[in-house]
């Protein structure tokens, strides 16, 4: 028998997803209230326009409700797996819409400060902080830094596409890459110091 | 595996995560990763970083209609499942909201609403069933071995809540797909593909998404005669 809503919200992600695998609707409607808002904004950060944004975030979610069971724990949070099938999708989405130009800005300090009061569990407060510290981070990198990685995760190019791009050697776009990842690492372990 | 050779890998070690190797470039570096404990350390010292660049998007709030729309599918995907898993063993009346509901419409029927054939406005051929209770109106029309259920005069629904429609066939509930959802006049419209056998229609508030069982108030509910 389905696990009933309230039953649902009281679990754990990772708990959740063998119910999702066993077709519990209740769960996975749990899943999207709790990670639907982060999937939404990724994939309009991506794509740059909202229907595309929903279009993308049903399609994302629909293949996780298809494809629960494939949700790997050893792997990492339920809530960063699901990001990255968002970003996947999006990704591809851009593809087929080929010659698409990615958004590209990481100016986010005021938005930050008009987001919605509608999350106040502790875990989204971490999750605004981390954020917080992230966008400093990447706001802290040099900018050929932070542009390689824009254009990589967010942009969906290839190391050979960037280089072309930028008219650099690939060598230096995967060692900007590299650079700019291990400050953001920096950055992160400092802030949980 | 010389140092310089190795380099080679870390330099390939970013781009692989942030996805920016080509097919055969990631096919191949993950050939290298499953043997290379030095670089399984570097990937799991990295992850945090990757997992924070989708948090550090601006939020956008999705539109409901993607969370309803979401759902709307989800269901689609298990009620067939759970019809015919499920040939329902429980009772009609074993559940207290079915059980009030079953109460509303024997005290409908004492009061002599209007239920049964009551729809003479479309002339012939199956006549529409028409029932009206707490002020709302809901009407079948027939249509093939189906039909479409009409409701008027609905109250707007709380955001987190939507009307769901099921039928009772044989002694078993069973959920009307797709939920209704009142438009600006207070009106919602859904199809019953298949009205045979069945005796009773029940609308009730369910919470957004809907529910697997009737687990809310009946808000209307019709006979069918047989």
């Amino acid at each position: 028998m389905a696990v009933r809503r309230e039953k649902a919200e009281r679990l754990a992600d990772e708990e959740l997803m063998p119910l999702v695998g066993r077709k519990d609707a209740e769960a996975f409607e749990v899943l999207y209230d709790r990670h639907g808002g982060a999937a939404f904004s990724l994939a309009y950060r991506i794509v740059g326009d909202r229907a595309a944004a929903e279009e993308v975030t049903q399609e994302a979610f629909i293949s996780v409700w298809r494809s629960g069971a494939r949700f790997d724990a050893a792997r990492g949070s339920v809530r960063s797996w699901l990001l990255s099938v968002v970003r996947n999708r999006a990704i591809d989405f851009l593809r087929s819409k080929a010659g698409k130009a990615p958004k590209l800005d990481f100016d986010d300090e005021a938005a930050l400060e008009q987001r919605p009061a509608t999350e106040r569990t502790e875990e989204e407060a971490l999750r605004r902080e981390t954020a917080g510290e992230v966008r400093g981070a990447i706001g802290n990198l040099p900018g050929e830094q932070a542009k390689v990685i824009e254009l990589a995760y967010f942009g969906g190019f290839s190391h050979s596409e960037i280089a072309q791009m930028l008219q650099l050697p690939m060598g230096t776009v995967k060692g900007r890459m590299r650079l700019g990842l291990e400050k953001i690492r920096g950055e992160l372990a400092e802030g949980l110091a | 595996m010389s140092g310089s050779d190795h380099n080679r890998w870390s330099e390939d070690l970013a781009a692989y995560m942030l996805g920016a190797l080509t097919p055969d470039e990631v096919a191949e570096f993950e050939r290298h990763l499953q043997g290379c404990e030095h670089c399984q350390g570097e990937v799991r010292w990295f992850e945090p970083a990757l997992h924070s660049l989708p948090e550090s998007v601006e939020r956008q709030e999705p539109p409901p209609r993607l969370r309803e729309a979401l759902m709307a599918e989800v269901r689609a995907d298990v009620q067939p499942e759970q019809r015919a898993a499920k040939k329902r063993s429980w009772s009609w009346f074993s559940r207290p909201a079915v059980a009030f509901a079953a109460i509303v419409l024997a005290i409908a029927l004492g009061a002599g609403y209007e239920i049964g054939k009551g729809g003479s406005e479309d002339g012939g051929g199956a006549s529409p069933l028409v029932t009206h209770e707490n002020g709302i109106t809901m009407k079948m029309v027939p249509d093939g071995d189906g039909g479409t259920l009409h409701l008027a005069n609905l109250h707007q629904l709380p955001p987190d809540k939507v009307l769901e429609a099921w039928v009772r066939r044989e002694g078993q509930i069973e959920a009307v797909p797709a939920l209704l959802v009142p438009d600006r006049k207070g009106q919602a419209e859904t199809a019953v593909a298949d009205m045979s056998g069945v005796d009773t229609v029940m609308v009730t508030e369910e919470p957004q998404g809907g529910s697997e069982e009737p687990t809310g108030e009946a808000v209307i509910t019709m006979s069918v005669p047989q």
